[in-house]
């Protein structure tokens, strides 16, 4: 015995192939949505994890420090302090940096640069290495002797690992000069930032320049996924009561406004590719549905003739186009779940974007992976798609005249 | 006897473009209850028409029609097709069976429509086709039926209903003579037996015979 499910169901198999092409491309919007989503979701995750971790979740620094010159009113004074009640404050990891313009010299040449000194938990440490470190090893914690240079900086400075690499910091607080070895070359796919990068320990920088003083206390907390960035709401505020005047704290969206703003046009992006997808979808249900439609005139003619009212005619067409998206949505999520497992355990896109993308932050290795939040979304989409396909198709139904409709020939 | 169905003055005019074809002219006529009537007369009369507009499935361009006391013309379309549903059996000259459902569920399909509980509806189909000797064929789909078999199985879909008036649309002009037989006998029996009142519209000289009341219409209007 049939129900109006399995009436459905038998109706729209009359015509195999149309339906079959009408499910695929409605099971192919799912696929790709679920890829798509899955794939901005891991690029989403990646840079969120890159970019945290070169510049913390949050950061404090001295308030308005974008309009300072002057390199002594950038500094945050007894920064160790500062720092210990950061950590009582939220319990994040810290890094502590304590940047100085200084000239860097080997025997023959000599570049200005940023000198970054800072002191960092050993997690965070171990990633940059990883990440970064082509040759020798990072300078340690309270190491006064160790320098890491880019390796084009360490080019144009013509030095070599182990060998002095001299340090000018005229107009500072510290010793204002000092002699280190080059202990570590870094690669980085921003080439700029490798003809100007230096680092050294935070202890030798503050003896260098700043005793005792820091110029940003990054925080990183333990956040992995984008979506998790919600929680530094309540935080923010927690934090700015608890800050000692005269210091100011931002997050990664105000420290990095292009990417806060690649990231907010991420969902939109989202949403306008798969409403995309549905879309040309959708064309072929209302497509599939009316043609059927108007293959069945005489049969709906009989149908609403034996007493179905207008309303039941359109629940008729409304469960076809439901039936039919939602087979095709379970096609392209069985499709799309399994691709995204399959891709899960990571994938390199290092050939499409060639160098450009570490530049931009963009993740090297891409690890798909696929929120409940999202599969749900997506399924909405096609449920939405079956029911604005059937919209038209179901008001001709619910109209029909069952004379006319009786006489109807296609 | 108590008059179940009633049309005063009915007219219907179709219009195509500027052409007006008058299809019934000003007809007047009762049908009791329990009654087995025959509308006859040639193709074009308006047996068809008055069929469709008695059983609320067109609007009358002018008159009235009453169905067990009420008007029924002036009903909406959401109204009307309740009043098919509830009151109403049809057979249509060209079967129009559900292909896609067997002789069972096509049988069970007003039922279905109506809500009914799935075991009600598959007893009451079930012994609609038992009546018009159709038991054994209850899993085939249309195709698999012949003609008169098929038109059997419409007569089954309007009976298990139990509906008060079956409306026919020249039931058997499809039919070969002893299908056409078979069928005017099963319409006959149940009408003695279950006291359905049936209407047909039919230029079936063998249908013409075995009816109570035959209503002749010529041109639109009632014979004298």
């Amino acid at each position: 015995m049939f129900s109006l499910f399995s009436l459905s169901w038998r109706n729209i198999w009359r015509h195999r192939l149309r339906s079959l092409i009408t499910l695929g491309a409605v099971g192919l919007a799912v696929f790709f949505t679920l890829f798509f989503l899955s794939f901005l979701r891991a690029m989403e995750n990646s840079m969120y994890n890159n970019l945290t971790a070169s510049v913390g979740h949050l950061q404090v620094r001295v308030a308005d420090y974008r309009d300072k010159r002057e390199f002594r009113d950038l500094l945050i004074p007894q920064a160790a302090r500062v720092e210990a009640r950061l950590a009582a404050l939220t319990g994040a990891e810290r890094v502590v940096t304590l940047e100085i313009p200084a000239l860097l010299a080997g025997e023959t040449r000599s570049r200005g640069v940023l000198l970054i000194g800072n002191q960092q938990p050993e997690g965070l440490r171990q990633r940059f290495a990883q990440q970064f470190l082509a040759e020798g090893e990072l300078p340690r914690d309270g190491d006064l002797e160790g320098i890491a240079l880019g390796a084009s900086l360490a080019r144009a400075l013509e030095v070599e690992l182990g060998q002095p690499v001299y340090v000018f910091a005229p107009g500072t607080e510290g010793r204002g000069a000092g002699v280190y070895r080059l202990v570590g070359l870094l690669h980085f796919p921003d080439a700029g930032l490798e003809r100007r990068a230096a680092f050294i320990s935070l202890a030798a920088a503050q003896e260098l320049a700043a005793p005792g003083s820091a110029t940003r206390i990054e925080l990183h907390f333990p956040f992995t996924r984008f979506e998790q960035d919600a929680q530094l709401t309540p935080i923010i505020a927690q934090l700015r009561a608890g800050l000692e005047p005269g210091l100011s704290l931002e997050s990664w969206r105000e420290t990095d406004p292009a990417l806060a703003q690649l990231f907010d046009l991420m969902a939109p992006m989202m949403l306008i590719f798969a409403a995309i997808f549905f879309g040309l979808s959708g064309l072929l249900v209302v497509n599939s549905i009316y043609l059927g439609l108007l293959e069945r005139t005489r049969e709906l003619g009989v149908i609403v003739a034996l007493g179905a009212g207008p309303g039941r005619m359109t629940r008729m067409v409304v469960t076809e186009s439901l039936v039919l998206c939602v087979s095709g949505a379970l096609l392209g999520l069985a499709l799309g779940l399994l691709t995204v497992a399959g891709l899960a355990g990571g994938f390199s896109l290092d050939q499409l974007y060639g160098g450009l993308g570490g530049e931009f932050g963009l993740p090297q290795v891409i690890y798909l992976s696929l929120s409940t939040g999202d599969t749900i979304v997506t399924l909405i989409f096609a449920l939405v798609t079956g029911l604005l396909a059937a919209w038209w198709p179901a008001r001709v139904a619910a109209r029909l005249e069952p004379v006319e409709a009786m006489r109807f020939t296609a | 006897m108590t008059a179940v169905l009633r049309v005063e003055d009915l007219t219907k005019v179709y219009r195509v473009g500027q052409v007006e074809t008058p299809a019934l002219q000003g007809v007047s006529l009762e049908i009791a209850q329990g009654e087995f009537t025959a509308l006859a007369g040639p193709s074009g009369s308006g047996k068809s028409t008055l069929l469709h507009l008695m059983g609320g499935l067109d609007k009358p361009s002018g008159g009235e029609v009453w169905l067990e006391g009420e008007r029924i013309d002036l009903l909406s379309r959401t109204q009307l097709a309740d009043l098919r549903l509830w009151n109403l059996g049809f057979v249509f000259q060209a079967y129009n069976l559900i292909p896609v459902l067997t002789a069972l569920e096509n049988a069970a399909f007003v039922l279905e429509l109506r809500g009914k509980p799935r075991a009600e509806r598959e007893a009451l189909a079930l012994k609609a086709l038992q009546d018009l000797g159709m038991q054994d064929l209850a899993s085939r789909r249309p195709n698999q039926l012949s003609g008169g078999q098929q038109q059997r199985v419409a007569v089954a879909r309007a009976l298990a209903a139990q509906p008060k008036i079956i409306l026919a649309d020249e039931p058997t002009a499809n039919l070969d003579s002893k299908n056409g037989l078979a069928l005017i006998e099963h319409m006959r029996t149940l009408n003695h037996t279950q006291g359905v009142t049936f209407v047909f519209s039919t230029h079936d000289p063998r249908l013409l015979e075995r009816v109570d009341r035959i209503v002749r219409l010529q041109d639109g209007q009632i014979a004298a």
